[in-house]
């Protein structure tokens, strides 16, 4: 059956079965690549996405469970404050080597820092630990998440 | 220094290994200045115009397009290659851009390998010496153009930030202003490269030029390639080395929407469909039985038994640089450890056909989404899925065997993953 999506703010009818993860309605119905494929399992945080704000695994969320909640993915988070502030830390401090991930801990640091302004290595390391970088680049994040609340937001 | 290849298959058109510099008008009275490996003229003819190839293109607005033969994996391919041109092209960084290469390994192939592909850190290597030369070459071209419309001695002049500037009298034009006229120089012959002396961004930290892309979701990877009419394929492999399929009941998995065509391979089966939810979810719907098999018994464990038990061999020296043996026994402080990795990654390819032709897979896609997959319980060994292109016609032709051939014998648009 058809589901009707709100996706950064843009409604979208996409007609796939209901259990259908929300990653491959956004990669490969709507095209945004934008947000990863890493494990299908839930296990590397590279298809974080936010459905009402809150940090959410689309590789395991089905379509038949989103109903009429607000998704928004990275192409869009730079229009959000913390997304922006974020975005603009990610690339002062140069955060991303291979940047496969970058997308999944993006989104995971930008709703932490939207509902946690000033977050201690303890929340940082709560809110990051499913997001996991090949390339190591965890020293960085958790400097640009330190960054972030400074920064003005032109990033992106 | 550089062994190319290359050469060899071009022997017939009697080029050897030096590049072939060629200018021609670009659109907008630009200039392009394709920059390719040895090739006949009568095929280096053919770069002009909107040919795409490994070139320099300068617009009348001054912007600089790199074409990319190399693929960006987080080693800084996409900032290092670029400073190569710009340092003697005489702009700065954030004047270039870049556009990767379409696949085409007669263009692209990398000097050092004679095959398109980046790895092993070959890119610089192999760049090193052409880029710079078709840097230099653009920037005699645009001097010469610029003491052209002045009528002055070239000599006199310079480039400089983007601008060629007569020194004398300070007068100074920008490149693209010179653009169209460049076009029309000759192509200078053995133009003298920068001394690393002089040296104003090569050895320099800079900002890498890929940052921005892939903090947005821009950055396309190979696994993110959305060719039109593209479909999305993952397949279930033998689950023992050597093994083999026996029957596939796939009455469950055709009815799932989405699903367009199951494919049976001799050791394999491909499920194609619209997206990847339907075409996994038709893989879990299949009922498959395999033959595994003279390595039935052969576990993972085994394999790294087997590697481990290799690799306590001798081994094969390949170069000898002081005394090994005596440096080791000497040293303070000595470190060991052992490096086991397992299966790497999960692969992904993109294959489009065009006008009868089946266009070679680039290496950007395995190369860009490399992310390893966790086993779990239940799981194969050796999964081996990911997003593929695909509009396969309802035939069995098998799609691996197909791939291993540099010329597809169907008309069709097909993709495959291992």
């Amino acid at each position: 059956m058809a589901f009707t999506i709100k996706v950064n703010g843009n409604t979208h009818s996409v007609d796939v079965d209901g259990d259908t993860p929300l990653l491959w309605v956004l990669r490969d119905v709507l095209g945004m690549t934008g947000t990863k494929f890493g494990c299908g399992m839930a296990l590397c945080g590279a298809c974080t996405v936010h459905v009402d704000g809150v940090a959410t695994r689309s590789c395991i969320t089905s379509i038949d469970s989103i109903g009429n909640s607000a998704i928004t993915t990275i192409e869009a988070i730079g229009a959000t404050a913390a997304g922006a502030r974020i975005q603009k830390a990610w690339l002062d401090r140069e955060v991303p080597q291979c940047g496969y991930c970058q997308s999944g801990q993006i989104m995971s640091a930008s709703a932490l820092l939207a509902s946690n302004p000033h977050p201690t290595d303890a929340d940082i390391d709560d809110a990051m630990s499913g997001n996991i970088c090949r390339c190591g680049t965890y020293v960085r994040i958790r400097e640009a998440i330190k960054q972030a609340p400074q920064s003005t937001g032109q990033g992106g | 220094m550089i062994r190319n290849h290359i050469a060899s298959r071009a022997a017939d058109t009697n080029l050897s290994r030096r590049s072939f510099l060629a200018a021609s008008g670009a659109a907008g009275g630009g200039l392009m200045l394709s920059l390719s490996l040895p090739l006949g003229r009568s095929e280096a003819a053919q770069f002009e115009g909107f040919a795409p190839n490994a070139f320099i293109r300068i617009g009348s607005d001054g912007q600089i397009v790199l074409t990319m033969p190399y693929v960006e994996m987080g080693q800084g391919t996409y900032t290092a290659i670029p400073m190569l041109i710009a340092e003697e092209l005489e702009v700065n960084l954030n004047q270039v851009r870049l556009e990767h290469a379409p696949p085409n390994e007669k263009l692209y192939a990398n000097p050092l390998l004679g095959v398109q592909a980046t790895g092993n850190s070959n890119a610089m290597r192999g760049a090193w010496k052409p880029l710079r030369e078709a840097g230099a070459t653009a920037r005699t071209m645009l001097v010469a153009a610029g003491a052209k419309r002045w009528d002055v001695d070239p000599t006199s002049c310079r480039a400089q930030d983007g601008k060629v500037v007569h020194v004398p009298t300070g007068r100074r034009l920008k490149y693209g202003e010179l653009a169209a006229e460049a076009a029309k120089m000759p192509v200078p012959a053995g133009v003298a490269l920068k001394a690393p002396a002089n040296f104003k961004l090569i050895g320099t930290p800079a900002k890498r030029l890929d940052t921005p892309a892939k903090v947005n979701g821009t950055a396309v990877y190979g696994i993110d390639a959305r060719p039109p009419g593209v479909k999305i394929a993952t397949l279930a492999q033998s689950p023992v080395f050597g093994g083999r399929l026996k029957s596939v009941d796939d009455a469950a998995a055709n009815t799932i929407k989405g699903v367009r065509q199951i494919v049976r391979l001799h050791d394999a089966v491909a499920v194609v469909a619209d997206h990847m939810g339907a075409a996994k979810k038709g893989l879990a719907a299949l009922k498959i039985e395999w033959v595994d098999g003279p390595h039935a018994r052969l576990t993972t464990a085994d394999v790294a038994h087997e590697l481990e038990q290799a690799s306590l061999g001798s081994g094969a020296v390949a170069q000898t640089i002081g005394d090994v043996e005596k440096a080791i026994a000497s040293a303070t402080t000595k470190i060991e450890a052992i490096y086991q990795v397992p299966f790497l990654p999960p692969r992904n390819r993109t294959r489009s056909l065009i006008a009868g032709r089946c266009s070679r897979s680039r290496r950007a896609p395995r190369r860009s989404s490399i992310l390893p997959r966790k086993k779990r319980a239940g799981d194969r060994p050796y999964p081996r899925e990911a997003a593929a292109a695909s509009r396969c016609s309802s035939s069995s032709e098998p799609i691996w065997r197909m791939s291993r051939k540099s010329k597809c014998r169907r008309t069709e648009r097909f993709a495959f993953t291992m």
